[in-house]
């Protein structure tokens, strides 16, 4: 599968080396080039400076082609303006976004974005530690 | 020192009473005017001037206690009743508007966060206010 | 109406000032404590503190009454949820953006968005407006006369090409004074003569007819 990841940060680092590491084709996007020193001397696929929330940088991402994309920056606003272009502009069949704001992530659910909140998801786990 | 126009806004806590008491005390020489005012913050979901039951019913509870306090030291005051989305600009706008001369507001010990705090309404006032203002503290029980 | 504007920079505080001025309700949101402050204490209480992108704000704010948003912070995706969040949670009526990258306007367009204002167009607009696409250069102006000589260069593509002064139908207050060929001595032009490719026209004209000299001398 060709995946185009938005955000080099610890997770989307880790997602990269791990798909990569399973055979797919992975384009990195990161706005600052020193983020991509999290991803692995044996990471071979792609690490791209550029913005996932312009359109000319996810084309030379790859956008148009790519089977899945994943948008997992620090900011929720540039992930959910991220995962729409790749869904309704570029028509990515898989689109998934990370948004810490619980009421945000629900809102753009309804909108038929796929978002995960970390901070409830988190939360909910630590819960269950606790009843454990 | 000598008032001719006394604000008192008032907000339903203890310290109301003995504010007015002070003020009709203060005002009382100059047969000075007292206008007791209660402010309405009305929430930005509402229009400025909706109508809302509930508070409109405890405002004048609280104005009629102080109304009645002056009555006991024999001093007319004439009560207000105003809605604004904030209430210590309004006080210091009616402060200005009214051309009152002294601000007297009763303050009692809040704690919040664990710390002992003045709230957000007296801080503006004293700040803002162009006349006298003095605070009354009601000491802990 | 009751509009809310979200971000306090210069753009949404003037923004406020000037709805303020025509009666509107107006509620700033802004996100850092002392611009909002600065904004509450110019304009009266018409801010609140808190991210106009957050539903949480955006209820506190009334958001539910208001018959339009406007987004005006510098970065087009927080524009862009503020205005979504407002749309799909609150259903307001009416959204405006502020964009910085006009790629956007077409994209914000598709995702929902009623109108979106890019301050990059705004002025590259302006720009073509003040230097045409045909140029004409000034060389001089003669003040007292309320004249200029100007400069027009004949395209290959002009469709003058090969026309003579007298076909072309020149604004009364134009004089054709000189012409420049290309390896060519300066002639002055006859009615006779013929326009060629690369031709450089030095005329005389009022400012209000520079226009219809251009369009004479290229062509359309």
């Amino acid at each position: 599968m060709k995946v185009v990841i938005m955000g080099c940060g610890r997770v989307g680092a880790q997602l990269a080396t791990l798909l990569d590491a399973e055979g797919h084709l992975v384009t990195v996007l990161d706005t600052d080039t020193y983020s991509f020193r999290r991803l692995p001397s044996i990471f071979s696929g792609t690490a791209l400076l550029g913005d996932g929330t312009d359109e000319e940088s996810l084309k030379k991402a790859g956008i148009e082609e790519a089977d899945a994309f994943f948008a997992i920056t620090q900011g929720d606003n540039r992930n959910v303006m991220a995962a729409q272009i790749a869904k309704h502009i570029f028509n990515v069949p898989k689109v998934i976004c990370r948004i810490y704001d619980p009421l945000r992530r629900e809102l753009y659910n309804t909108l038929g974005i796929e978002a995960f909140s970390p901070t409830t998801i988190f939360a909910q786990m630590l819960k269950e530690k606790l009843e454990d | 020192m000598e008032f001719h126009k006394i604000l008192v806004p008032v907000s339903g806590t203890e310290a109301d009473g003995e504010a007015m008491r002070i003020a009709c005390r203060l005002a009382k020489k100059n047969k000075a005017k007292i206008w007791a005012v209660y402010i309405i913050a009305v929430k930005r979901s509402l229009p400025l001037d909706a109508e809302i039951e509930s508070e409109i019913r405890k405002a004048e509870n609280i104005l009629d206690h102080v109304e009645s306090v002056a009555e006991e030291q024999d001093y007319e005051v004439e009560t207000d009743l105003l809605q604004a989305r904030e209430v210590a600009p309004s006080i210091v706008d009616e402060a200005v508007e009214r051309g009152a001369d002294l601000i007297l507001m009763g303050v009692t010990y809040k704690k919040r966060f664990g710390q002992f705090s003045l709230g957000n309404v007296v801080p503006y006032v004293l700040k803002n206010a162009p006349c006298h203002v003095i605070l009354y503290h009601q000491p802990i029980e | 109406m009751y509009i809310i504007i979200v971000g306090g920079g210069k753009i949404g505080y003037h923004l406020a000032k000037a709805l303020l001025d025509e009666g509107h309700e107006i509620l700033v949101t802004e996100k850092d404590a002392d611009i909002s402050e600065t904004i509450c204490n110019e304009l009266g209480s018409v801010c609140v503190r808190g991210d106009g992108c957050e539903a949480a704000t955006l209820d506190e704010i009334g958001a539910g009454r208001a018959d339009m948003l406007i987004a005006v912070t510098g970065d087009d995706e927080d524009n862009l949820v503020a205005c979504q969040v407002a749309k799909h949670k609150f259903n307001v009526p009416r959204t405006i953006a502020r964009i910085s990258n006009p790629k956007n306007e077409a994209i914000f367009k598709k995702l929902g968005i009623d109108v979106t204002v890019s301050s990059t167009n705004v002025i590259l607009e302006s720009i073509e407006e003040e230097v045409p696409t045909h140029p004409l250069t000034h060389l001089l102006t003669i003040r007292d006369k309320g004249l200029e000589i100007v400069e027009v260069k004949i395209l290959p593509e002009s469709t003058t090409v090969g026309k003579s002064v007298k076909e072309l139908s020149l604004p009364p207050e134009s004089v054709l004074s000189l012409i420049i060929g290309k390896g060519q001595k300066p002639r002055i032009p006859t009615a006779d003569t013929i326009l060629q490719a690369e031709d450089r026209i030095i005329a005389v004209t009022n400012p209000e007819s520079e226009e219809a000299l251009r369009t004479a001398l290229r062509g359309t």
